[in-house]
């Protein structure tokens, strides 16, 4: 599903220029539930980014779904990013203006979803996230782990074949942070990828692959013994 | 995204922020409604000067000798001239006389009263029109006879005798230096006309027969002008010309542009050039408040994307396109300017209308101007929306969803 070869990053800053990914080999299949750890400055954001299609390589090859997205242009991104990609943030995200349900259906506006199914879409995502008696809540009335919870009803709704999840858990509690990690697992367990990137080793623990960046190189690759599996009931969505 | 979802998200950014958006409105408010007011001003002014026209000067024409142009006792006009003149162009032409004028003193028992003195005959009403109160107008005879007699407006009959049934009183007058003793056949109403009054007319005017008041001032037979007033199907220009060449025959002086003649359409297109001039000026300098108005909604917009750089980037992120982000600020922009366009419009009308009832003109209401208020407001808001959307839009999303 994802295929990157020999890839860097230079930011140039005009002074200096700093490579931030160098030469990095990756590939990712589908169904996976993979985490990208590393300490700041380790380039791990960076490659985030350029996974999810929101920047674009300086050098090397990335396919995503087959199609080589390294050198398409902004719109031709925005329309991936639409189509096949989710995105959960560490601040979540979301526009304080209008509420759970006009957030969740933000994605399915820019598709071109007619308004009757964008509704319809939206109520049925955020009744997988358990959140459907809250959808005319703004944002500012809601919990931390309820807008996270939004938020991933909102990169659900445009059914895309993958979710980039950066320090989803980061600004949250323990008990909503294992309560989004749960949804994870149920998501991956119907197919979906997720790329989620943190720097805490215990949600790491909730993924199937873990991968270790520092320096700008990826210097670990290892499947995750004993991964955490939350059971339903512990989670009360 | 389509239009519709752009109006919808626009709406709300901009009721999210309601006096934030009114006081921007209000530059566009006060832009448009001024100049509503100006031009729907200068259309009532105008409106009324044509009607002044119409009703006063349609058909009238004034002929004299290019005072540009040396001329001598042969190119004169004669009595001659205008017998001639009349019996050639008899279906064309309604009335026609020397013009002779003449400033006088009246003098009554206490004051003396400046006076202007018209020398006219029977059909010079049809020139300078009057409404007869009480007695007769000039007549054929009075001209022919030379008879001293004299027609005067009701004000002056108050003024000099105190009362206004003065038929067969004497008017002592003097012109030039002569004294003379007039009768008064006849009173007429003093025109109140907005034309005269923007002129400051406030002397009373006497009308006498012509031949008289030529006879009074001893320079008879030789005229530099003479007024006349057509029917109202004639063709002003060709007759014109053709009284022009005529003269120019009986002078023997063809082609030496002796003569010129003045209509009162010709006085109506250089008036409504001055007004259309002044309603210009001021439109301008109107139009420069509604440009305030458009930089400040430049300046609302500019706040508005940075205040949601970071909404930018999770639409960037969640697919939005360029042009997704563009319209969406570009909307919002000419919604606050159309917005505004139509109080200003509605503004600007009233205003209009409180103004011409004070002024005692009609008011005029043209749904041309409205439509180009509206269309200029949306204009506003897109000339001046732009340069913020297309800010907006070539925001990188990265760098707007890191920014706080």
């Amino acid at each position: 599903m994802i295929k990157i070869e020999n890839l860097s990053k230079i930011y140039n800053t005009g002074i200096v220029s700093v490579e931030a990914l160098k030469n990095i080999n990756l590939s990712i299949e589908e169904r996976e539930f993979v985490s990208i750890m590393g300490p700041s400055g380790s380039g791990k954001s960076t490659l985030m980014n350029i996974l999810g299609c929101l920047d674009k390589p300086t050098e090397g090859i990335y396919e995503l779904d087959g199609e080589s997205v390294q050198d398409m242009s902004d719109d031709e991104l925005a329309e991936i990013r639409n189509k096949k990609i989710g995105f959960i943030f560490q601040s979540f995200n979301l526009i304080p203006r209008v509420n759970a349900l006009k957030n969740v259906e933000l994605p399915m506006i820019y598709a071109g979803v007619s308004a009757n199914q964008r509704k319809e879409r939206a109520i049925n995502a955020l009744q997988k996230v358990g959140l459907e008696e809250r959808m005319h809540h703004n944002p500012n009335e809601l919990s931390g782990g309820q807008k996270q919870r939004v938020a991933i009803a909102r990169s659900l709704v445009n059914n895309p074949s993958l979710i980039f999840a950066d320090e989803p858990t980061g600004n949250l509690d323990t008990k909503s942070g294992n309560e989004v990690m749960s949804i994870f697992q149920q998501l991956n367990a119907e197919g979906v990828t997720i790329i989620m990137v943190t720097h805490e080793f215990d949600i790491a623990m909730h993924t199937k692959r873990m991968i270790v960046c520092r320096d700008g190189k990826i210097i670990e690759d290892k499947p995750v013994e004993n991964q955490i599996i939350i059971k339903k009931q512990e989670v009360s969505l | 995204m389509n239009l519709l979802e752009s109006i919808k998200v626009s709406l709300s950014a901009i009721f999210s922020n309601k006096m934030r958006s009114l006081l921007t409105m209000l530059g566009i408010i006060i832009g448009i409604s001024s100049v509503i007011t100006i031009v729907a001003l200068g259309e009532s002014s105008q409106k009324v000067i044509d009607e002044q026209f119409e009703a006063f000067g349609a058909g009238f024409a004034y002929f004299s000798i290019n005072w540009r142009e040396n001329y001598t006792i042969r190119d004169l006009l004669t009595s001659d001239d205008i017998d001639v003149l009349k019996s050639t162009f008899s279906d064309e032409i309604e009335a026609i006389v020397p013009s002779i004028y003449e400033r006088g003193t009246v003098k009554s028992k206490s004051q003396k009263i400046d006076a202007g003195i018209y020398g006219g005959d029977e059909n010079y009403i049809k020139i300078e029109k009057v409404d007869m109160i009480e007695g007769r107008y000039l007549s054929d005879e009075d001209v022919k006879g030379k008879r001293q007699v004299c027609i005067i407006d009701k004000e002056m009959a108050l003024e000099i005798f105190g009362r206004s049934n003065v038929l067969g009183e004497s008017l002592d007058i003097e012109i030039g230096g002569s004294p003379i003793s007039l009768v008064i056949i006849g009173t007429y109403e003093k025109p109140k006309t907005t034309l005269q009054a923007m002129g400051g007319e406030t002397i009373g005017n006497v009308f006498v027969p012509y031949t008289t008041l030529e006879r009074i001032t001893g320079n008879g037979g030789f005229y530099s002008e003479f007024e006349m007033s057509m029917g109202k199907e004639t063709d002003i220009d060709s007759l014109t010309q053709k009284i022009i060449r005529l003269i120019e025959k009986r002078h023997g002086n063809e082609g030496e542009n002796k003569y010129m003649v003045q209509t009162a359409e010709a006085e109506l297109e250089s008036i409504n050039k001055v007004t259309g001039v002044v309603t210009l000026v001021i439109g301008a300098i109107a139009a420069i408040s509604l440009l305030v108005g458009g930089i400040g909604v430049m300046n609302i917009m500019f706040v508005s994307v940075t205040e949601r750089t970071r909404e930018i980037g999770i639409r960037k992120a969640i697919g939005a396109k360029r042009k997704d982000i563009l319209l969406q600020f570009l909307v919002e922009s000419v919604i606050i300017s159309g917005i505004g366009g139509i109080i200003g419009t509605i503004v600007g009308l009233s205003l209009s209308f409180v103004v011409s009832s004070i002024i005692r003109i009609p008011p005029s209401f043209s749904i041309e101007t409205v439509i180009i208020a509206w269309l200029f407001s949306a204009g506003v808001g897109v000339f001046f929306g732009i340069y913020p959307a297309n800010k907006a839009s070539k925001l990188n999303p990265i760098d707007a969803l890191r920014y706080e």
